[in-house]
């Protein structure tokens, strides 16, 4: 039942060179990977990045996109760290394509890592996922002007739940605050999951979890969504609960929240001296899994907005992205230096 | 009962030959992923997730799931054979599976825990079948203080008299707790402990700290001993297996009580390995002869492998029921739902019925599978310890090797290895305890994140942990728990004759672990 | 050491300075982080801190107990047939160890299951060779093949064309 056959593969790569060395053109010359490839995921099993790693691996697999096996290992410690610098220990190594967040660049800015931002090289970014504001499915709250107006009656007693410390979670509630003028308490959970129990249990007033994370339980009617950090609506789709579907959702900015867009890039790196022509080869493969009906499917189905980023627009959205975030944490002091 | 008018119609769609036939391969894949110490039941199951891409979502979940469950039977047989839990969940297991073992009753040993552990897996499902709903509701009322509660409550049932100098074992449980705090801190989101060492970043792995402790150090004091284990030249017969299957009945009271607590560990959820800690502790509390335990008690295999298995079912409730995982294997399968485009939720039971409750049936039929399969693997299992000592122990030793390994692909877990195979052996020939070090090595930073997420909400207000009637019972029962020893003492003269018996010759024999806490 | 081998007096000694040793590196650790009571609940390091602190205290009392009470004096940890024995299973490890950080997992058993069966159970240098290679193959085949977790590889794998 294992379709893995390294031995078919050995005797055919003689065969493989013997025809490179009959045609001796370009093609041949571009990186092929020779062994199997290790997708390093930064989150534990069963996380957001492990769901975005293993899809991107089962559509590679079904495409036979790329003769090597892949092997998929997963490096959740200490935030996604473990990942990273995993990765980055293995200076040029072409076979440890890494996928993250933004964290990659975020969590050398908080907390003194073993590894630095630049330690790796930024491949593609493949989709965008959204935040929300999400409050408990009883709450009185109608939209979400009546809950920050709640807020500011209440300075510092209204809780955010979030995944972390000091991550995406609470760098967007610190921006709320910024924002609103309202004052929030910010509760660290472990994980998107545990801050959707502890909102749908009512331990907390609110979170900003992914669209993906609360699906689930706004479909029950358990949790319910104020607004999206978003330029726009997002798409019409089908309705999740009671009539009201993704599209529903009022944009933040238009419920007065000047935020006008929030989002985490899914994205994919490699150590940071691995050879350029690797580069290359890897966007070619992502490009083509992003282009394929079932990578549409799995970024509809968790509420993300597909965009395939590469070279240097990707540069310049990091850029950005990591000096928005930048500001709020030195506003907060939570630089590490 | 609609449940059952449904949980019928689940047969009705896992009854064919290839489902049964996929039940025995995910249960034989998954008895050999825990009897394999580095792998483990959530590895596992990932890495049997791109298998099941091109499956549909019923076989998939019947693939994954009874992997599942094989690896919560494989992980105990390590632990009876080799003191090696191939499972943090099986640690408990340890305490008097390895002992009775040791005595030339392995036999009996696995037996008693596959059985026990059967029927608590069998409870969890019925449970689920019956209560889904209103039981998960219950996991929701479940915040920080109640999560510390919890915790502190199973501390306190383990925690208690123990014949080792009150001041090795609190030596030996703070080391469990300062290992268990190195690397991120989920809290303030910085590192500590780390010492400027990368390979810290990750935190210190239970499982090498574990093969560590148990299977190194237990074969250091093995070869010292003349390297053999001992009386282990018993004959393996059919008969021992039905004969132990007939003596179950007598521990009805621990079975019944072990159930009760992982069914409710399980939804909480602080886990099969709290569960499994507690139940022993308790067992041993309100047994008649505590002085037993830690030497082959057949109540100390039974309760934590029934505790274990209920809780281990128990915790796929909230994943069915809220959308949530329970542990980290639920984790897993969640994600697999997801790739399989299903949505994981309350909804899931009224827009893919066929699945869940396919599933549902599925662990019924599985769990039986399982038993049957390894129970007749016993005979094969135990005839590996007739194989010479200078064979198996270095076959041993590459496997725990390669197990480490795998938790994390680090080299520098070799060295942790055998820093602590080395605390290990010192702990188990100087007689410090090595269970609270274990013990709190699991709970320890949970109970911490847990406290401190509490302080954050109430403000650093510590009348958080007696706020609500949830918390303040448990707690309560914590509290009993910890000062139980010197109630029935005070109560009358057995805890001192008890004591009697312990100070007498004990040391007739050196070699067998001192796991009582 | 004693003519009869390692007294456990020693042994309980080192054993203390060791954890003793080990709290007060988690001490010093801790307070790197900040061992205080902030507002919102205690700080990073003040849990470890305290830890650390019971840790070192339990080991002095642990000293001690053995110093003062002269506990353990006659009592030997290992004697010296003992220690030959543990020596024979200890140091096989130490080599495997370093074995396979250099050279990979796969030679690392094989080379260490040869020397260990060897060393401890006088086997026959083919038999123990046998075992060694045959062992490495189980490992190879179930966990490349059938579990597709990669073990460590070493120069010799990859000259074969394995990673």
């Amino acid at each position: 039942m294992y379709k893995r056959t390294p031995l078919s593969a050995h005797q055919l790569k003689p065969l493989a060179l013997f025809f490179a060395a009959l045609t001796v053109s370009g093609s041949a010359l571009a990186w092929q990977p020779e062994r199997p490839v290790e997708f390093v995921v930064t989150s534990g099993a069963g996380g957001g990045t492990d769901t975005f790693a293993r899809t991107v691996q089962s559509i590679i697999g079904k495409h036979k996109l790329m003769d090597e096996s892949i092997i998929v290992s997963n490096k959740g410690g200490g935030s996604g760290a473990e990942g990273y610098v995993y990765s980055a220990s293995s200076k040029d190594d072409p076979y440890k394509l890494t996928f993250g967040t933004n964290n990659e660049y975020l969590l050398p800015e908080v907390g003194e890592m073993p590894y630095a931002a630049e330690d790796l090289q930024p491949v593609a970014a493949m989709a965008m996922d959204e935040f929300l504001i999400w409050v408990n499915g009883d709450a009185d709250y109608a939209s979400a002007k009546d809950f920050i107006d709640a807020a500011k009656q209440n300075p510092g007693k209204m809780q955010f739940a979030g995944s972390q410390s000091k991550d995406t979670d609470q760098t967007l509630v610190s921006m709320i605050e910024e924002a609103t003028g309202a004052d929030f308490r910010y509760v660290p959970f472990n994980g998107g999951s545990q801050a959707l129990v502890q909102l749908a249990g009512g331990h907390v007033d609110a979170n900003v979890n992914n669209p993906n994370e609360n699906l689930g339980q706004w479909q029950a009617g358990m949790v319910k969504p104020l607004c999206v950090f978003s330029p726009e609506q997002l798409p019409k789709g089908e309705p999740v609960y009671e009539d009201k579907g993704w599209g529903d959702i009022p944009t933040c900015i238009s419920q007065g929240i000047d935020i006008s867009e929030y989002r985490m890039p899914r994205t994919v790196w490699l150590p940071a001296d691995a050879p350029q022509e690797a580069v290359t080869y890897y966007q070619e493969l992502l490009r083509k899994v992003s282009e394929t009906p079932e990578w549409k499917d799995y970024t509809t189905r968790t509420v993300q907005t597909s965009q395939f980023l590469t070279g240097d627009e990707l540069e310049q959205y990091i850029d950005d992205n990591a000096e928005t975030v930048r500001k709020v944490f030195e506003q907060e002091g939570w630089n590490a230096s | 009962m609609n449940n059952l008018s449904l949980l019928m119609d689940g047969f009705a769609t896992i009854l064919t030959w290839n489902h049964l036939l996929i039940m025995v391969i995910g249960v034989m894949l998954g008895m050999l992923v825990g009897v394999l110490p580095g792998l483990g039941a959530p590895n596992g199951v990932s890495l049997l997730l791109p298998l099941t891409f091109t499956m549909d979502p019923v076989s998939a979940i019947i693939l994954l799931s009874c992997m599942y469950w094989g690896a919560l039977f494989g992980g105990s047989t390590t632990s009876i054979l080799f003191n090696i839990p191939g499972e943090p969940s099986s640690v408990a297991t340890t305490f008097d599976g390895y002992p009775m073992a040791r005595n030339g009753e392995a036999t009996r040993a696995l037996t008693l825990a596959f059985m026990s552990a059967g029927l608590g897996a069998l409870a969890g499902v019925v449970m689920i079948t019956l209560l889904a709903s209103s039981v998960a509701q219950f996991g929701l009322r479940f915040s920080s203080p109640e999560y510390f509660a919890v915790y502190f409550l199973a501390f306190c049932s383990f925690i208690g008299m123990s014949s080792s100098a009150p001041s090795k074992t609190l030596v030996s449980m703070m080391l469990g707790l300062a290992f268990a705090t190195v690397g991120m801190d989920s809290v303030s989101g910085g590192l500590r402990l780390t010492f400027g060492i990368p390979d810290l970043v990750k935190g210190i792995s239970f499982l090498v700290a574990v093969m560590g402790l148990f299977g190194i150090a237990e074969l250091m004091v093995t070869t010292e001993e003349g390297l053999s284990f001992n009386g282990i030249k018993s004959r393996i017969r059919v008969r021992d297996i039905l004969r132990t299957m007939a003596e179950l009945p007598r521990y009805w009271a621990s079975l019944i009580r072990s159930i009760l607590i992982g069914i409710w560990m399980g939804i909480t959820p602080a886990g099969p390995t709290a569960a499994s800690f507690m139940s022993h502790g308790i067992a041993k509390r309100f047994s008649r002869h505590p002085e037993r335990f830690g030497k082959g008690e057949p109540n100390g295999i039974v309760s934590p492998e029934a505790a274990d298995h209920s809780a281990g079912t128990s915790a796929l409730l909230p994943m069915l029921a809220l959308g949530v995982p329970g542990s980290a294997t639920a984790a897993v399968m969640m994600g697999g739902l997801m790739i399989w485009g299903l949505t994981p939720g309350p909804m899931l039971f009224i827009t893919r019925p066929d699945f869940v409750w396919g599933l549902v049936a599925s662990m019924y039929l599985g769990n039986v599978v399982a038993v049957i399969l390894v129970l007749s693997t016993v005979p094969l299992y135990a005839s590996i310890l007739r194989v010479p000592f200078a064979i198996i122990g270095p076959v041993i030793v590459a496997v725990i090797f390669t197990g480490v390994y795998q938790v994390a692909n680090s080299t520098f877990d070799f060295w942790l290895l055998l820093f602590f195979a080395l605390l290990g052996y010192l702990f188990k020939k100087l007689d410090y305890p090595v269970a609270p070090l274990v013990l709190t090595m699991v709970l320890g930073h949970r109970a911490e994140e847990a406290f401190r997420q509490s302080m954050v909400m109430s403000d650093g207000s510590l009348t958080v942990f007696w706020s609500n009637s949830l918390v303040t019972t448990i707690m309560g029962l914590g509290v009993l728990m910890l000062v139980w020893p010197l109630f029935s003492r005070m109560l009358g003269l057995r805890g001192w004759r008890r004591r009697l018996h312990r100070q007498q010759p004990q040391a007739s024999k050196p070699a067998t672990p001192d796991s009582r806490p | 050491m004693t003519h009869n081998g390692i007294s456990r007096y020693s042994m309980e000694i080192a054993t203390a300075l060791l954890t003793g040793g080990i709290g007060l590196a988690i001490c010093y650790g801790a307070w790197q982080v900040g061992t205080g009571w902030t507002p919102s609940g205690p700080d990073s390091g003040y849990f470890p801190f305290w830890i650390g602190v019971l840790i070192v205290a339990g080991s002095v009392v642990n000293l001690l107990r053995t110093i003062v009470g002269h506990r353990h004096k006659d009592e030997i940890f290992l004697d010296a047939a003992r220690l030959k024995s543990l020596a024979r299973f200890v140091l096989p490890i130490l080599g495997f160890a370093v074995v396979s950080l250099l050279l990979g997992l796969y030679v690392g058993t094989t080379l260490y299951v040869l020397f260990a069966m060897r060393l401890q159970g006088h086997y026959a240098w083919w038999r123990s060779l046998a075992s060694g290679v045959a062992i490495s193959v189980c490992f190879y085949l179930l966990f490349e093949l059938v579990f597709q977790v990669p073990l460590l590889k070493g120069p010799l794998e990859h000259a074969f064309g394995i990673y």
